[in-house]
């Protein structure tokens, strides 16, 4: 696990240099507005990344403590994964609305 | 005397015993109805998706329809693999008889987003212009799942379940 994280950290460290390296000395106008987009999904993804790791935690919890309830704790996994998805699609609308 | 007494402490033991009845029927009226959920959304998705392509080809053209049919498709897809890896989850946890490889849930909950991506990476290539209608296909389940919380709290009301 550690070694995964060592990894991720490096490819996004390169991701970072990379552009660095490539700016000329003109800069052309910065369009802010796909920037601003890139970070915006990018937190989007992260935040529902987050949430559905933490309702599929609790879910497994509650189903190994009471298997007996599983079918409601199954119904209500389903939605909430379901809905948590559609806030990243939300982000991603808005995003091809904004970025032509 | 002692016979009406008797008689009467039948009654109330019979009383009792229907409200227990009745009372245990409505739990198991509410929990049949709970318990189809997910198929009544699945219902509400196709119904909707219908409906709102025939908007859509009233409305914007076939580009539009095409690209909400594909976007509804692929979220009807999601939705039941979704579904799938859900139930091979609480499988696993639960461990009932049929169990799934860790590795089979993990790659098929991958597998969905990783085929979305393709089919919106086609859908951009081959016609742009269906690309709003995918976005909004792809709100499907969303359009679905508000359906069934109306439904379930007009019944909720209206039948008291």
């Amino acid at each position: 696990m550690r070694t995964f994280s060592y990894i991720f950290m490096g490819l996004s460290a390169i991701c970072f240099a990379m552009p660095a390296l490539a700016q000329g000395p003109a800069a052309a106008e910065t369009n802010w507005v796909a920037i601003t987009s890139g970070f915006a999904m990018a937190i989007a993804s992260a935040v529902c990344g987050l949430a559905q790791a933490r309702a599929t935690a609790a879910a497994a919890e509650g189903l190994a403590r009471n298997p007996a309830a599983r079918p409601g704790i199954q119904l209500a996994l389903i939605l909430g994964l379901a809905l948590i998805e559609s806030l990243a699609l939300y982000t991603l609308v808005i995003i091809f609305a904004k970025v032509k | 005397m002692q016979l009406l007494k008797r008689a009467e402490w039948l009654a109330l033991v019979r009383a009792e015993n229907l409200q227990m009845k009745d009372e245990q029927s409505s739990a198991s009226r509410s929990e049949t109805f709970y318990s189809g959920a997910l198929d009544r959304i699945r219902v509400s998705m196709i119904v909707l998706a219908v409906l709102t392509m025939l908007a859509a080809w009233v409305t914007y053209g076939w580009h539009m329809t095409v690209g909400f049919a594909v976007g509804g498709t692929v979220s009807y897809l999601n939705f039941y693999w979704l579904k799938r890896v859900v139930n091979g989850m609480a499988d696993r946890i639960t461990k009932t008889q049929r169990r799934e490889s860790v590795w089979a849930v993990v790659l098929r909950f991958l597998l969905r987003y990783f085929l979305i991506g393709m089919i919106a990476y086609a859908i951009v290539l081959v016609s742009p212009a269906s690309l709003y209608g995918l976005l909004a296909g792809l709100f499907l389940p969303v359009a679905a799942i508000a359906c069934e919380a109306g439904y379930e709290v007009y019944i909720a009301v209206a039948r008291g379940l």
